[in-house]
């Protein structure tokens, strides 16, 4: 089996997979990361996005292989320590989740959108939110806390 | 410390949830994200073919591949002594005969009924290997004709799905007096009638369904999301396992969704516990999204005939609903309620309409068996009334918001006994339907409609004025804990599935006993901790709960007072319990508190015998009534003639849940429930072909709401306390479907109204609609 090195999270991770490891499974299953799911097998619902050297990504459409060397950040990695990042503050705060299951890769979406657009009008959010599906919220409260995330204080 | 309620988290106050800090931070525990020592992973074998003759399953080349370590068929689970696969259901047919109810093995053994019915479960080290191994499974087959829909599976040439079901008839249901309907539609003025499909759905929770099962030394344990533990372990228990219920635990985490679908027992489940007896380990089972279009349970696919008899003033007189509801392949899985007793409770709606009849027949057919979908009928009751009313003022030349209010039901006749045999307790449905005309500014519709046509659009108004009959809530439990250091531990049979239980929960018992809300914590999902529960479904949580909380919180206090008045050295009679506090009656610096009597209980004071030596209780709680939530949705629609792409401009609804306990949670209730409504209403479409392939298998070819799609929702509300529960609540967790289908409908058919288009079916999508536009106006 190969080897695959990266950094995750922070920490710099190696170990041996089999070649048809897609990154999402790689981090449920051998980095026991299961905070990013997996609601779909044709990269249509977003549940699996994590951040790739800094960018959106859907993991479950990426071989492990494939983010050799790079840098990888999920959900668990988003929080400083107890302090909530502001995009999870605001989903908590408006009530941008039910299930909480879409709410990973929702919240990773909607940091990598905020990280390209400043002060996005609603328009803007609800299509950049175009990757990602919720069957519980009827997306109102979703693109009202990525609003309230968008125009707090940002460190 | 101080031990005391903060009126910030009482009753009604929009309090955040307690769980969510753990789910923002992505941990939550969903069934997959659970990992059993030793556990190996089971992949299922399903029919490529709708329907067939099983002539062998040659199992010996995936038995042979890397990692195996079992692969079992139909005749193994049969063998081994478990019972099939369960149908609760009874209801009689309108002859009075019993429904049929053939049985179903988990693994099919005879013959297979659908494309993705199970037939062998391979189970090896890895997910991967198993995966590999389940395509080496062999499935010889005798293909038989497939039939896809009620229409076609009714048909004289049919082939059979079920032996015992003639016809492919499952049930064959009917309310009402024939007689005396006919005689009213035979006296009407006007009669108006349309043919209204509710079309069929994919769930889709955004978590797929998931199972784990353990067999250890003659204890079995499930991890399964699903509505209700207790229920889902009792039924495994006595139907499948022919198990002892305290042999047999079912265990629930977060639940990523379910919306009904993951209320049955599949047939999954009773494989990977087969599974785990067979080879000593734990075995684990997640869905592919792929999979879970083809094997979950589908909701809705009824077509109707409805027709509504007015007089010449356009009171209504009857209504009458004939049609079919598209069950599936198999009973238990599948659910007749939505297609027929549903119907019924739910076409009265808010009319004083004094007759009804319904004959609907549910029949099988070679697809995924169709199960409950949120509401489960009751949209559908008031999709077909209220598109009736739409198309009857259309036709009598009734202003449609005037017809309606002629009809209401009015608020000085509650309790109004409805002619399905309900008896509303509440409710103002004209004041509702007046509020929701001033907060969608209906007045100013024309001046958005010339802004609409300036660009080119039309534009259409429509109103869904609803009535829901929740379930009534099954015999529902909460237990009380106090533990070392004040925290407190509520239990309820109740799952939650997304809806938030933990913090409304949370905040009655704190309003009730006076005590922190922070201090208080929501167990649910053992079976293990259970004595009874009904589950969440039909909207009931908050008041079967509900009640069951009010009732514990208030033996707490029958315990607390005999306690406290030992050691206020008072007599029982005395002792007032108010805002939190135990007190000697008109001595009120004789007191105590809920803290202050667990410091003392913990302190060791020894209680005498005949005292409760805890404030601890556990409560069962009898079932409360049917709650009757309404409301009024106005949707405005612009359609583009060019295109036919419909689009919701504006929404705003106006709900009477009674007394909301956490506005903020039962506004995402709504919203939620009008976004599946706007899916069912402009996109959804499970489509099968004629052979019973799946043309909708992913995410790709099945449309679901994304951001864009959706408009902004307005929420307001017009609160009639619920009289018949003890919190005044009214169920909310399915009304923004009964309210979206019809008013988005009738908004599009007002629009497309201007080229004569007098009806269209759902899903509205641009397809069908520029289709309809152009047979009306091919010139355009
Ligand atoms: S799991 Fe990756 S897009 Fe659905
Ligand atoms: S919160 Fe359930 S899918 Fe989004």
């Amino acid at each position: 089996m190969p080897n695959v090195s990266l950094t995750v999270n922070g920490k710099a991770v190696s170990r041996d997979v089999d070649t048809r490891t897609l990154l999402v499974q790689f981090l449920r299953e051998n980095l026991g990361l299961t905070g990013t799911h997996i609601g779909c097998d044709t990269t249509q619902c977003g549940a699996c996005t994590v951040h790739v050297d800094g960018k959106a990504l859907k993991s479950c459409t990426v071989l492990a292989l494939q983010v050799e060397g790079k840098t990888v950040r999920t959900i668990e990695g988003l929080a400083d320590g107890e302090k909530l990042h502001p995009m999870q503050e605001a989903f908590r705060e408006h009530h941008g989740l039910q299930c909480g299951f879409c709410t990973p890769g929702m919240i990773m979406s909607a940091v990598d959108l905020l990280n390209r657009h400043k002060s996005p009008s609603e328009e803007t959010i609800r299509h950049e939110l175009e990757g990602n599906l919720c069957r519980c919220t009827g997306y109102a409260n979703i693109v009202k806390a990525v609003q309230a995330a968008a125009s707090a204080p940002r460190g | 410390m101080t031990y005391a309620a903060n009126p910030k988290f009482a009753v009604g106050q929009p309090v955040s949830r307690t769980e969510d800090p753990k789910l923002v931070r992505g941990a939550g525990r969903f069934t997959d994200d659970i990992n059993l020592p030793t556990q190996l992973y089971a992949v299922f074998a399903r029919s490529p073919h709708a329907h067939g003759v099983i002539r062998g399953i040659d199992i010996a080349a995936a038995r042979a591949m890397p990692g195996v370590l079992g692969v079992f068929i139909g005749t193994d689970i049969e063998a081994g002594g478990f019972g099939r696969m369960p149908c609760g259901l009874t209801a009689p047919n309108r002859d009075g005969s019993a429904m049929v109810k053939p049985s179903r093995v988990a693994l099919a053994v005879d013959k297979v009924r659908f494309v993705g019915d199970p037939v062998a479960v391979v189970v090896a080290e890895t997910a991967a290997q198993a995966r590999d191994a389940a395509e080496a499974v062999v499935l010889d087959l005798d293909p038989l004709q497939a039939v896809t829909t009620a229409e076609s599976a009714m048909a004289a040439n049919a082939p059979r799905i079920h032996d015992e079901a003639i016809g492919n008839v499952f049930l064959d249901y009917h309310y009402g007096d024939t007689a005396k309907v006919a005689a009213a539609f035979a006296q009407a003025a006007h009669v108006t009638q349309l043919d209204l499909c509710s079309n069929r759905i994919a769930v889709s929770p955004m978590e797929p369904r998931c199972a784990a099962g353990q067999y250890d030394d003659g204890q079995w344990t499930l991890h399964v999301g699903c509505q209700g533990p207790f229920a889902t372990r009792n039924t495994l228990a006595r139907e499948i396992l022919k198990a002892a219920p305290d042999k047999v635990r079912v265990i629930t985490g977060n639940v990523g969704g379910s919306f009904g679908m993951k209320a049955p027992l599949y047939p999954e489940y009773v494989a990977v516990l087969f599974a785990a007896r067979a080879l000593g380990r734990p075995v684990k089972w997640a869905n592919d999204r792929s999979e879970s279009f083809l094997s979950d349970g589908h909701g809705r696919d009824h077509q109707m005939h409805a027709e509504l008899a007015l007089d010449r003033d356009g009171n209504f007189l009857a209504v009458r609903i004939t049609g079919t509801g598209n069950l599936g392949a198999y009973p238990g899985q599948a659910t007749v309620i939505p297609a027929s007793a549903n119907v019924v409770k739910n076409i009265i709606g808010v009319y004083r309409t004094p007759l009804l009849e319904v004959s609907t027949k549910c029949v099988f057919t070679n697809t995924a068996p169709v199960g409950a979908y949120r509401g489960a009928g009751r949209p559908e009751a008031n999709y077909y009334m209220e598109r009736l009313v739409d198309q009857a003022a259309r036709e009598m030349g009734i202003d449609r918001v005037e017809l309606r209010r002629r009809n209401h039901i009015p608020a000085d006749l509650m309790p109004y006994g409805t002619p399905s045999g309900q008896t509303y307790d509440s409710g103002e449905f004209t004041a509702v339907l007046d509020k929701a005309l001033l907060f969608a500014d209906w007045n100013g519709f024309e001046d958005r409609k010339r802004e609409s046509e300036r660009r080119g659009l039309l534009r259409g108004r429509g109103i869904g004025q609803y009535l829901e009959v929740t379930a009534p809530p099954a015999s529902e439990m909460c237990s009380i804990r106090f533990e070392t250091g004040g925290n407190i531990t509520l239990t309820t049979g109740t799952l939650d599935q997304g809806q938030g239980h933990a913090t409304p929960f949370a905040q009655v018992a704190a309003q009730r006993l006076g005590v922190p809300f922070e201090r208080i914590a929501l167990r649910q999902g053992d079976s293990d901790d259970l004595k009874a529960g009904g589950g969440t479904g039909g909207s009931k949580s908050m008041v079967s709960a509900g009640k069951a909380i009010v009732e514990a919180c208030d033996k707490v206090v029958a315990q607390g007072r005999q306690i406290a008045a030992f050691v206020l050295n008072a007599s029982e009679g005395e002792i007032t319990f108010n805002d939190g506090r135990f007190a000697v009656e008109g001595q009120a610096d004789r007191n105590l508190g809920i803290g202050d009597l667990l410091e003392v209980i913990g302190g060791g004071l020894p209680l005498p015998a005949h005292l409760p030596q805890s404030l601890d209780v556990e409560h069962i709680a009898q079932t409360p009534p049917s709650t009757f939530p309404n409301g009024c949705h106005i949707a405005e629609v612009e359609i583009d003639p060019a295109t036919g792409v419909v689009r919701v401009d504006r929404y705003s609804m106006v709900n009477d849940f009674g007394v909301m306990i956490n506005p903020l949670l039962v506004e995402g209730q709504a919203q939620g429930g009008v976004v599946q409504g706007l899916g069912q209403a402009l996109m959804e479409l499970v489509i099968y072909d004629e052979s019973g392939q799946l043309l909708t298998g992913s995410y790709t070819d099945y449309a679901m709401p994304r951001a864009e799609d959706m408009p902004e929702l307005r929420f307001a509300s017009h609160p009639v306390p619920a009289t018949t529960n003890p919190l005044g609540a009214k169920g909310c967790g399915e009304a923004g479907c009964a309210g979206a289908l019809p008013s988005i409908m009738n908004a599009a058919v007002d629009a497309l109204s201007k080229y004569g288009i007098m009806h269209m079916d759902m899903p509205a999508t641009a397809p069908r609609v520029w289709q309809a536009i152009r047979e009306k106006a091919p010139a355009l």
